[in-house]
């Protein structure tokens, strides 16, 4: 049923293809948590302009399907002359996608915490900026990890999409051999065995993480 | 490119995108209603018998496959593999029941977790006072049950929604299939997919803007029970 010659030699293919898809997934969250922070950050300034840019961003982009967003990048930015090769466009678009969730993420832990603590703290003289950075950052970024951690296993999947417009990672790959080679069980089992050892790893990843900056 | 040939195109894809709009909602909705019930069911096999045994152990590999693995994987291989074995499944069919059989998954660990929200000392109390265990599910565990399910089901639609896009891949002719349509006719990528994603957004918005009514009205019905009990309760 399952022909194993032919698996050891879609190995090697499907292992440089699962890196690629390792690294698109990671300069996508890299991208993700930094917008994510910085979108976070400008709505705790209180100013109403950013509050309400925060809301039109994760609004938008958490409402309309990543597939959607990656169209309109890639196929769609061209006519207004921003010409992106396939894995900037899937990169690009997955660290915007993702910063929206990433936002919401610190936001939510940002809101956890006390307002007494917050009232305290500026009680005792420290700045707006000062409570930020030495009360709320190291409590919320903890609190925010197994979330962020949650998070990083649906930007792998999603990262599946960058297939359609033709970024050579796994799913493109099983295409191809499929494509070629009319064979269909080793190439889907292979892929599916891989997406999942991913997230797997990914998710130990994440508790090994929580571990460490446990108090 | 003034406004007015800009709305008149915007008017001319308008019966394409709703043609799309319509089967988008139709596989989304299918996979939301079949998705609970498979989820319910799932979570009736992994609780059954304490949890001990195989069949909780497979509901978790089953859960942890489509949880784990993207949406278009499990799309591609339940569309092509039969195709293999000669076996021809029509796309809207197979759309159905991959995204059906995805959410049940996702479905599962929510009522999982609704469940659990209901503390066992009411169960033991309601039991105690002769309470049979019918009414005990319908009057104290599911009123509970869903107020405590009901954001994240809601959240699961939104996702539903959004995920579905991915069945254009295999040529169902949803919203995103008759962008690419009148994209492929016009070559005018940016407005129209930026109109299709307006489109989602209504849906996910509407979708969003339900739930939480619904959600309010639960909460003001817990509300009011809660009035009830403590106005007849026993004061010790």
């Amino acid at each position: 049923m399952i022909d194993f010659t032919l698996l050891g030699e879609l190995l090697p293919v499907f292992g440089q293809a699962a890196l690629r898809t390792l690294v698109l997934v990671a300069v996508g969250m890299a991208g993700g948590l930094v917008l994510g922070f910085a979108m976070n950050a400008a709505r705790e300034t209180g100013v109403r302009a950013l509050t309400a840019l925060y809301w039109a961003y994760t609004t938008v982009w958490r409402g309309v399907p990543f597939l959607v967003h990656l169209f309109i990048v890639y196929f769609g930015l061209p006519s207004a002359g921003v010409r992106l090769d396939p894995f900037q466009a899937a990169a690009l678009t997955l660290a915007v996608y993702s910063g929206a969730y990433f936002a919401e993420i610190f936001r939510a832990c940002w809101q956890r915490i006390g307002r007494g603590q917050i009232e305290a703290a500026r009680c005792m003289g420290l700045t707006r900026r000062q409570v930020f950075t030495h009360i709320a950052c190291p409590q919320a970024l903890r609190a925010s990890l197994p979330l962020i951690a949650n998070q990083a296993i649906l930007v792998m999947k999603e990262s599946a999409l960058a297939s359609v417009i033709t970024y050579p990672e796994l799913t493109m790959t099983a295409g191809k051999v499929v494509a070629e080679q009319f064979v269909y069980v080793e190439p889907y089992l292979l892929l599916a065995l891989a997406y999942w050892a991913l997230a797997v790893l990914i998710n130990r990843l994440g508790g090994y993480l929580r571990r460490r900056v446990a108090l | 490119m003034n406004a007015a040939t800009l709305l008149e195109r915007l008017q001319a894809y308008l019966p394409v995108l709703l043609a799309g709009a319509a089967h988008t909602l139709l596989v989304s909705a299918v996979a939301i209603v079949a998705g609970f019930m498979l989820g319910a069911v799932l979570l009736g096999l992994s609780t059954a018998r304490g949890g001990r045994g195989v069949l909780p152990a497979l509901v978790s590999v089953y859960v942890s496959f489509f949880r784990g693995t993207p949406l278009l994987v499990q799309l591609l291989m339940v569309f092509y593999l039969p195709s293999a074995a000669g076996l021809e499944l029509p796309p809207l069919a197979a759309a159905m029941a991959v995204m059906a059989a995805n959410s049940a998954a996702f479905q599962c660990e929510i009522l999982r977790a609704g469940l659990s929200a209901v503390p066992g000392g009411q169960v033991e109390a309601a039991l105690a006072f002769g309470i049979s265990p019918r009414q005990v599910f319908r009057y104290i565990q599911l009123p509970q049950v869903a107020r405590a399910v009901w954001p994240a089901v809601v959240s699961e639609a939104i996702d539903v929604i959004k995920n579905s896009a991915i069945v254009s891949v295999i040529a169902v002719a949803d919203l995103a299939r008759g962008g690419r349509q009148i994209v492929a006719a016009n070559f005018r990528p940016l407005e129209v997919y930026m109109t299709v994603g307006v489109a989602y957004l209504l849906m996910t918005a509407a979708v969003f803007a339900g739930g939480s009514w619904i959600a309010r009205r639960m909460e003001r019905a817990s509300a009011a029970s809660t009035r009830v009990v403590n106005r007849t309760a026993i004061r010790t």
